[in-house]
């Protein structure tokens, strides 16, 4: 409307200027106040009076926008001018010529939208590991189980190199950050003295610890509504230790734990021994799960359907997965699960049997079962 | 002029010859009689009470080199004229050859442009009657010399163009003949439509006229310079000494006003209702584009 509204003034003005008949003064600007007012040289009410006798004097005027046209050629030329006497400043010239910047510009354009494309990318792949690591180093405190607690050499060394669950690669990400504040040592100090009072029993994450410390004691608890049994005894022991370690800040305590872990590692190594004739929990098709609760190291793996699986960070592995091979990733319950089961019902029982994510290769091919 | 002002300016011509790279052995008393004109005429004769902090910068603004070569020149100055030639022959050049309509004639300007600046007649003091004396030293001296070559070309162009009539004239004829009833190309209004527009083109072109006239100076100037003088934004700004963006902006805010201001003379002095003001005004345009339409479809079939 608005533009409608300025298209009609602007025809009316048209045709007023095309019919101007108003009478030009007798008297004109001179030489100096025309270039004086075309260089804008002069005083503000000078400049007034002037622009009065312009509005109405068409003789006038067409001499000034002349004028003014020329002195803007002229300051273009006298800038050039000055350019000159700089090399430096001819170079820089030159690098903003209009030339230059026709090419140059849109190459820029290109080249700030690749950087910003990859910068996001990287962002996203670094997101996607931050939150993965997050989830193995904080598994839900309702199930906290014996095995998590263990950190296997060997295992580590199966474990796909993609970083999504290797210790390793959650140590190297760890390793950058600040050292804990003072306010920790006491933390860290309980842990190992409980380390070195019991060294036949791994010790459990401290956020762990101190959700497990908050509750009754094993023996008084109500079975875990989670289907993934857990062995009872060992957290007994565990949380008879942990009633010592008090509560401390979650950032801290990974760090806690890998410290206690790493001084523990020949403790674990030795409570595995004894654990061997047991050695693995072996689900039958369809059978309840049996688990010996008084050795932990034994729910660090299982065999189910005749595959034989690995727990790290809250992730069933199969021991035969190779990181190099892509999986293909199913929901359970998912339209592809139910016609995976539906030709392979082994890894239907293996899914039943394992809570959890699950990494299994069957016949070949590799299924991340979520 | 009182004695403070006088210091101020004996003070100001001082700073002023201290100032220019080559002030050609000038004394101080050659300098203020240019400098106190220049102070009279943009200054004083605004306010006679303006400060004399603003008189020093005014006077301290001023082109100092320019204005004491100028001044040399007209005191007979045989090594400051020739450096005037040499330095501006170019500019001349230049300058007359833009407002000439071929070569022979922007020699012939320039050559009657150095004529006036010499001074062919003699005033009483036995000193020639030069155009020097009326450079001031507040713009540019290039600048001043190309405004008297331009001042001089629209005066033999006005003479000329008596005489010889351009197409453009012929145009604005044509216009004037439809505008009063005399449509160039049949069918495009009925008599009673043309009737009817005529009166309602008459009033608003005089509300509109009206309106123009009680704008701002400055307002008026870019109006004038963009409708009447049919300069480009780019130049009409150049003139205002803003953006050409700022001129467009300005020029759509003055449009918005004129159409309030038309509307009110139109409501209030001749009696027009509201309504009736948009109908016409949407009815005049519309009539007016036929008008343009009509110039085009002639000029393209001449």
């Amino acid at each position: 409307m608005k533009q409608e509204t300025n298209n009609e003034m602007d025809l009316l003005l048209r045709r007023l200027g095309r019919r101007d008949d108003a009478v030009m003064p007798e008297d004109h600007l001179d030489a100096d106040e025309l270039n004086a007012y075309a260089e804008k040289a002069l005083p503000a009410a000078a400049r007034a009076r002037y622009t009065v006798h312009l509005a109405e004097c068409s003789r006038c005027r067409s001499l000034v926008a002349q004028l003014s046209s020329s002195a803007g050629v002229v300051a273009a030329t006298d800038t050039a001018a000055v350019s000159e006497v700089s090399g430096f400043r001819k170079f820089l010239a030159s690098l903003f010529t209009p030339m230059v910047l026709r090419y140059a510009g849109p190459a820029l354009g290109l080249i700030l939208v690749a950087v910003i494309g990859f910068v996001v990318l990287r962002r996203e792949q670094s997101a996607k590991y931050i939150a993965q690591e997050t989830n193995v180093q904080q598994p839900p405190a309702a199930a906290p189980t014996a095995e998590k607690y263990f950190s296997d050499e060997n295992s580590s060394k199966t474990v796909p190199s993609s970083g999504l669950i290797n210790p390793e690669i959650q140590e190297k990400n760890k390793q950058p950050q600040p050292a804990p504040p003072p306010n920790t040592a006491p933390v860290v100090s309980s842990v190992e003295a409980d380390v070195s009072k019991d060294k036949a029993v791994a010790q459990p994450k401290p956020e762990e610890q101190a959700a497990t410390a908050n509750e009754p004691p094993p023996a008084k608890r109500e079975p875990s509504a989670t289907p993934e049994p857990s062995p009872r005894a060992a957290e007994t022991d565990v949380a008879r230790n942990e009633v010592k370690v008090q509560s401390a800040p979650a950032a801290q305590a990974p760090r806690t734990l890998r410290k206690a872990e790493r001084e523990d590692k020949d403790n674990v190594a030795r409570a595995r021994k004894p654990a061997d004739a047991a050695g693995t929990v072996t689900a039958g098709s369809g059978s309840n799960l049996q688990i010996d609760g008084v050795d932990d190291v034994k729910a660090d793996t299982r065999t189910v359907a005749g595959r034989r699986f690995r727990k790290h960070g809250g992730v069933w592995i199969d021991t035969a997965y190779d990181a190099s091979k892509n999986a293909v990733t199913l929901a359970r319950g998912s339209e592809q699960y139910r016609a995976l089961v539906a030709d392979e019902p082994a890894i239907k029982t293996i899914a039943e049997q394992l809570a959890g994510e699950i990494i299994v290769v069957w016949k070949g091919h590799t299924y991340r079962i979520r | 002029m009182n004695i403070a002002i006088e210091k101020v300016l004996n003070e100001g011509a001082t700073r002023l010859l201290g100032r220019a790279s080559d002030n050609r052995s000038l004394s101080r008393e050659a300098m203020v009689p240019r400098i106190t004109g220049a102070v009279e005429k943009y200054l004083l004769k605004d306010d006679a009470g303006t400060p004399h902090a603003e008189i020093a910068k005014f006077i301290d603004d001023m082109q100092a080199d320019d204005l004491c070569l100028i001044i040399a020149c007209e005191r007979g100055d045989e090594k400051a004229w020739n450096d005037l030639v040499e330095r501006f022959t170019a500019t001349v050049r230049s300058a007359a050859r833009s407002a000439s309509k071929n070569e022979d004639a922007a020699e012939d300007l320039a050559q009657s442009i150095w004529a006036e600046l010499y001074g062919l007649r003699v005033r009483k003091d036995g000193m020639p009657a030069s155009k020097l004396a009326y450079y001031s030293g507040r713009g540019s001296l290039a600048g001043w010399l190309r405004a008297v070559v331009a001042q001089l070309a629209v005066d033999v162009f006005r003479k000329q163009s008596r005489l010889v009539q351009t197409d453009e004239d012929t145009d604005l004829e044509r216009l004037a003949r439809v505008a009063e009833g005399q449509p160039l190309v049949a069918g495009i209004p009925s008599p009673e439509e043309s009737l009817s527009n005529r009166f309602a083109e008459t009033d608003m072109q005089q509300a509109l006229n009206q309106a123009v006239q009680e704008l701002p100076a400055e307002d008026r100037l870019l109006v004038k310079l963009y409708y009447f003088d049919n300069l480009r934004l780019r130049e009409a700004g150049a003139v205002l000494g803003v953006h050409e963006a700022t001129a467009s902006r300005r020029l759509t805010r003055i449009q918005t006003d004129l159409r309030k201001r038309v509307t009110k003379i139109l409501v209030d002095e001749r009696g027009w209702t509201q309504a009736e003001t948009e109908r016409s005004f949407a009815e005049v345009a519309q009539h007016l584009d036929t008008d343009l339409e009509s110039l085009l479809a002639a000029k393209s079939t001449k």
